[in-house]
């Protein structure tokens, strides 16, 4: 089924776009939420790690990264896109 | 600057009977890093502690007792000693002062104890005060039993049945009951099994006399006695502390150099007759040190320093060579984040530098806000004289130029707090006309959902609104620019660093192929983008050489698996366009909150009413207030990823860190120079 009416189609891109930051967000999350707790662990015994704790920590976060990037395109190029698909 | 301080090894020998000014020069100049002697040559042994050390160390001990009694902690010092000063003192601040303070702290403590004390009786008395028992009677007897305490149910009948002699009194408190059973001691055990079923739980009664309700008052008033004495020995203690915080800090500096000085021969080694020093120096110190040295021992002491060679052969065997960080004044406040992850091994790149230049940079791309800025340089200004200690005045000065350059973003951005802030206030907003002329140039990045704004800058360039489709574009492009700059920079710090180690295969294919993989996926991009077929064609195959250098480099396929991980290293860099969208997002919904739909909607008609503005100023204000709290933290914490995950791991920190270079010496603080 091709999907004709703009209206419709950048709505669904929305909704993809919301998808796309929401579903990573959440990724991001539960991958941080042990690192970071291990992480306050380690400090507590030993604060000069803390530099690489951080370091460790955001190692997940840029996954969300990845969907914002997904979402941007979705959003701001989407004239482009649309142009593209036609 | 990108380089710790050239260091050189230094041995230092000479005859025991110069030692201790051999000593005393060390630590005045501050130049040398002891490495400590374990001991394995024959005929040498660590040395023994020197001088007066055993009293220095006992008197420090006192004095942190007192300072800890007065609850002294480290501060920026409002007056300096001279050290004779305190010499003279000394006596006098452990003897007098300290006894003084001592005893005053040690009544306190009874005080506190003799009333807690106190309030136990008085809690344990409150229940008996609804028994008509005189408080005497509860003890003192040879052929009864007295059990007092709480029980959940009456237990007079049962008690009765075990024991015609037996006599309970009860009374009801609070929700449950109060009973004291007096019985002969031969039944003592029957009835207490009795009231174990009730649930008793038992109140050791004071040994008082009287009513209750006369004891409660008797501890309360005796207690309110105490709370009164007490109170002039805070206040005194408080006094002590404000005359002699000063002098106590300088006494504490003055007796811990000391103790460093007369404990320093445990780290040397020495014989019979001979000590031996072994550190490091700063190679352009090194002439100055070894003639104060010598001129200190009279002569009888031999300097000397290993030959560049035999440096190498220290580095290359894995000896800690301490790493000094030398930075400019201006850049020095980013050590903080140098040495948060780690310290620079001594044939490291200092990376301090580079987080100089790029830090404050991203810092502003993320938070781009004039009315922020500003907001955080003059709050940030003002905490600078309170908080005075070195890491806090290093991160507010990172905090200031970071701010300085979101100042410079807001305006490139069009931001005043927000973008439809009060910019078009300020500089109006653009004509019609303008509009056409600017997009038929190509310089019109789109007007947003709050029409033209007031443009200023070379060529009418800014602002470029960020909210709109076409900024969003180029920001990413920039953002990614600024991606594979600084991941370049870190390849090529790679490359070098793996050269001062000697590791050509890890420099040739490990590090290079990386390099040349992030330029040319760029440029691919770039290429597609533009659609100039030449350029993507040349990078692809860029891509492919890259892609076979690493697998021939020392780590072979498995080095190829990494390049996923370098694609998103680069992808990673959208966080300073995106992280930026989102406080631009949150400032944009509270102007449009309160402006546009709170204000309107509670004024009904044409004019706006006063509680309609006031409450539109105070929503404005609320979530403006969080999104600049917001506006600190995430523009301060995703450029630390950035330089801590996507640009480190390229070249720093890759062999464990370094050990920072801590000089045998100390610097005053209390003390006046």
């Amino acid at each position: 089924m091709a999907i004709t009416d703009a209206g419709v189609m950048y709505g669904l891109l929305a909704v993809g776009a919301g998808l796309a930051t929401g579903l990573a967000g959440i990724g991001a999350g539960v991958g941080e939420q042990g690192i970071g707790a291990a992480v306050v662990g380690v400090v507590a015994e030993e604060p000069g790690f803390l530099g690489k704790g951080l370091f460790l920590m955001l190692l997940p976060e840029t996954l969300i990264i990845f969907g914002l990037a997904v979402s941007l395109i979705l959003m701001f190029a989407w004239t482009p896109f649309a142009a593209f698909m036609q | 600057m990108l380089r710790p301080v050239q260091m050189s090894r230094v041995v230092v020998a000479g005859s025991k009977d110069v030692m201790e000014p051999v000593i005393e020069k060390l630590h005045e100049l501050n130049l040398m890093h002891l490495v400590n002697y374990s001991g394995g040559q024959q005929s040498f042994e660590p040395g023994k502690t020197v001088g007066r050390g055993k009293e220095f160390s006992e008197n420090l001990i006192k004095l942190r007792s007192v300072s800890r009694y007065l609850d002294i902690k480290s501060k920026a010092p409002d007056v300096k000693f001279g050290e004779s000063e305190i010499v003279s003192q000394m006596d006098d601040l452990l003897g007098r002062l300290g006894d003084d303070v001592t005893q005053t702290y040690e009544r306190i403590a009874a005080i506190d104890a003799e009333v807690k004390t106190k309030q136990d009786q008085i809690n344990a008395l409150r229940p008996l005060s609804v028994l008509p028992v005189p408080l005497e009677l509860y003890q003192g007897y040879d052929s009864l039993a007295v059990f007092v305490g709480t029980v959940a149910s009456a237990v007079d009948a049962e008690v009765a049945k075990i024991s015609s002699n037996s006599e309970v009194f009860s009374g009801s408190y609070k929700n449950g009951l109060v009973a004291a059973v007096f019985a002969p001691i031969g039944q003592a055990a029957d009835v207490q099994a009795v009231l174990a079923g009730h649930g008793y739980s038992e109140i050791s009664v004071p040994k008082l006399s009287g009513t209750p309700d006369a004891a409660i008052a008797s501890l309360e008033a005796e207690s309110k006695n105490l709370l009164s004495e007490k109170e002039p020995l805070v206040k005194k203690l408080k006094d002590l502390r404000k005359q002699n915080e000063d002098k106590i800090l300088a006494a504490d500096e003055y007796l811990s150099m000391q103790t460093q000085k007369t404990d320093a021969p445990l780290r040397f080694a020495t014989s019979n007759n001979a000590f031996v020093i072994d550190g490091y120096v700063p190679t352009a110190e090194f002439e100055r040190f070894k003639s104060s040295i010598e001129g200190a021992a009279g002569g009888k002491v031999h300097v000397e320093k290993l030959s560049d060679a035999e440096m190498e052969k220290c580095v290359e065997s894995g000896e800690d060579v301490p790493s000094k960080m030398d930075n400019p004044g201006i850049v020095k406040p980013f050590e903080l984040i140098t040495r948060l992850f780690s310290i620079p091994e001594y044939k490291e790149f200092d990376p301090t530098l580079l987080i100089f230049i790029f830090f404050p940079i991203m810092f502003g791309m993320i938070l781009g806000d004039v009315g922020y800025g500003l907001m955080i340089l003059v709050v940030v200004a003002l905490l600078k004289k309170k908080f005075r200690t070195e890491g806090w005045n290093q991160l507010i000065n990172i905090v200031i130029i970071s701010s300085v350059w979101a100042i410079i973003f807001g305006v490139v951005f069009g931001e005043l707090f927000g973008p439809m802030g009060l910019w078009g206030k300020v500089f109006g907003q653009m004509a019609h006309e303008e509009i056409l002329a600017l997009e038929e140039s190509g310089l019109f990045w789109g007007e947003g959902f709050f029409g033209p704004l007031g443009r200023i800058g070379p060529a009418e360039m800014f602002p470029m609104y960020r909210l709109a489709t076409n900024a969003v574009l180029m920001l990413i492009g920039v953002s990614i620019f600024i991606g594979v700059l600084h991941c370049s920079v870190g390849s090529i710090l790679g490359i070098k660093t793996e050269l001062n180690y000697g590791e050509k295969k890890h420099a040739y294919f490990e590090r290079l192929p990386v390099l040349i993989f992030q330029v040319a996926f760029a440029l691919l991009l770039l290429g597609l983008i533009m659609g100039v077929m030449p350029i993507v064609y040349i990078m692809a195959l860029l891509i492919v050489v890259s892609i076979v250098m690493l697998v021939m480099g020392p780590e072979g396929v498995m080095g190829a698996t990494h390049l996923p991980f370098y694609v998103s290293n680069l992808i990673s860099y959208l966080r300073l366009l995106a992280i930026g969208l989102a406080s631009v997002g949150v400032a944009f919904a509270a102007n449009k909150l309160a402006f546009q739909v709170l204000m309107p909607m509670l004024s009904g008609g044409e004019h706006l009413t006063m509680v309609a503005y006031v409450l539109g100023v105070v929503v404005l204000l609320m979530v403006h207030f969080i999104n600049v709290l917001l506006g600190i933290l995430s523009p301060f914490m995703h450029p630390l990823r950035l330089h801590y995950v996507e640009m480190f791991t390229k070249f720093y920190a890759q062999r464990g860190g370094g050990v920072e270079y801590s000089p045998f010496g100390h610097v005053r603080r209390y003390l006046k120079a």
